[in-house]
């Protein structure tokens, strides 16, 4: 019996190891916007009565042979070293399917822009970090001199991990396509190190995510952030579980009133006690359930702002 | 004649282990500049390492370990016409918490040779004061490099841990 559950128990946790080693954040390549727009390839939305251009990533992949050979050859080097990306023009196609599914546009109620294409793709993808790829050939003389620009993102805060960025030793000879690929490899490794450098501080302090904490005006529950329970305000409440619900208690509480708090900076751990991935939507929903229990029965709603930021409202739901 | 033979040995081999601890005495201190000679072939840098020695052709002999030292622990800056690359190591510590493995590593006849290979007629050789400056450029297999640190647990593999 105890061989039965040994082997039992072995086989389970074998099971869990894979699971979890299998989950590596997910990095996807896009043409920068500025990049789309410089080479026509947008739509334009007019958005409050205000003109917006939009990259169109389909009508790149189709109109420029370059940016192909230039997503394919980075998503190359990136599989050579075991970590391969999440494939732009196939995600492009899953939000067709998406679309044609459940109407998903970009447009709401006639030219309102709902949700931006970099978002949707973000979304549909799951990327945590987003590749953004530009470059400009300019003739200098004879040569032709290549400034190049590849930048990561996490995809959850928008913020920059960096990446190369500047003019590369002209040529006289070499074609853009070959000036493009030189760039690319020879700018790789230290990109790959700051890449590595991003997961090593999210396996050390967690995943950056922002949390805004709102109550309904005139809510039904009849609470704000200053309503007490026991000796402690809710806001107080709400401090203590994020204490023991971030990593390394890192979070910071950027704006506080008896309406609202903004918490930034907040990190949460990578993955949930299931070993699933973990995004600002579940963690706020783990904060929803606590509040839900007994003594507070505070009644919320999530609303999810992307994958790095979500809201709660408290009072109603 | 087997009297003269036994005497010539005794003669030459300490010569030669003269000669050997006189590369190793140099190159245990790593003496050498390294600078960037060329945007390398795919999975390759090209260097330029410069090594010193009190005898040139020692110099010369220990360029390739040099670079290959060079790219795991130093990096270099970008030329006129090649961009720099960090280190591969960026662990500042990471020479001395595997000391043992760099010892043999590095050793003469080590595994660095089949990592670096010497770009032929590209030695350039200076005497500075009582000591030789010598150049050669060296294309350094970094990508199997990389490979070799990863297999023995010194590097890790990009997306380590997930």
């Amino acid at each position: 019996m105890k061989k039965y559950l040994f082997f039992l128990l072995s086989a389970l946790s074998l099971s869990l190891m894979g699971y979890s080693q299998a989950m590596k954040p997910e990095l996807m390549v896009f043409p920068s916007e500025n990049w789309c727009i410089n080479n026509g390839y947008y739509t334009e939305v007019t958005n409050m009565d205000y003109v917006q251009k939009v990259p169109d990533y389909r009508a790149a992949l189709q109109g420029s042979m370059d940016l192909k050979m230039a997503i394919a050859k980075i998503n190359d080097l990136f599989a050579q070293r075991g970590f391969p990306l999440s494939d732009l023009e196939q995600t492009l196609k899953n939000i067709e399917q998406e679309r044609a599914e459940d109407m998903l546009t970009l447009s709401k109620n006639g030219n309102e822009l709902s949700e931006s294409p970099l978002d949707m793709i973000s979304r549909v993808a799951k990327a945590d970090i987003i590749l953004e790829l530009s470059w400009e050939a300019i003739e200098n003389g004879p040569k032709t001199v290549l400034t190049y620009v590849l930048e990561a993102k996490d995809a959850f805060t928008g913020k920059s991990l960096g990446g190369p960025a500047g003019p590369l030793p002209g040529s006289m000879s070499a074609s853009l396509p070959e000036l493009l690929n030189e760039a690319i490899v020879a700018n790789m490794d230290e990109f790959q190190l700051r890449i590595q450098d991003h997961f090593n501080d999210m396996q050390t302090n967690g995943r950056e995510i922002r949390l805004d904490i709102k109550v309904f005006a005139n809510n039904e529950a009849g609470i704000d952030l200053e309503t007490e329970y026991g000796d402690e305000e809710l806001n107080e409440i709400i401090q203590r579980w994020m204490v023991q619900n971030t990593v390394n208690r890192r979070f910071t509480a950027r704006d506080a009133s008896e309406n609202h708090i903004y918490y930034t900076q907040v990190r949460i751990p990578l993955f949930d006690d299931y070993g699933a991935p973990m995004s600002a939507n579940d963690f706020a929903k783990k904060l929803q359930k606590a509040l839900k229990k007994e003594p507070f029965k505070i009644p919320a709603k999530v609303t999810p702002k992307g994958l790095g930021r979500a809201v709660i409202i408290l009072g109603e739901k | 004649m087997k009297k003269q033979i036994i005497l010539i040995l005794a003669l030459v081999l300490p010569l030669l282990s003269m000669a050997k601890s006189q590369e190793n005495k140099d190159t245990d201190k790593y003496r050498y500049d390294l600078e960037c000679a060329g945007n390398g072939s795919a999975g390759t840098y090209l260097v330029k390492v410069w090594s010193y020695s009190k005898k040139a052709d020692v110099a010369e002999n220990q360029c390739r370990k040099n670079a290959v030292h060079g790219v795991l622990f130093k990096g270099y800056g970008s030329g006129t016409d090649c961009i720099g690359q960090r280190a591969l190591l960026s662990n500042p510590g990471a020479e001395t918490e595997n000391a043992e493995y760099f010892k043999s590593f590095f050793a003469d006849g080590g595994e660095f040779q089949k990592y670096a290979s010497i770009i032929g007629g590209t030695t350039e050789t200076t005497k500075i004061g009582k000591e030789y400056k010598v150049g050669v450029v060296v294309s350094v297999r970094k990508d199997d490099l990389r490979r070799a640190m990863e297999a023995a647990g010194i590097l890790q593999s990009l997306g380590f841990g997930f």
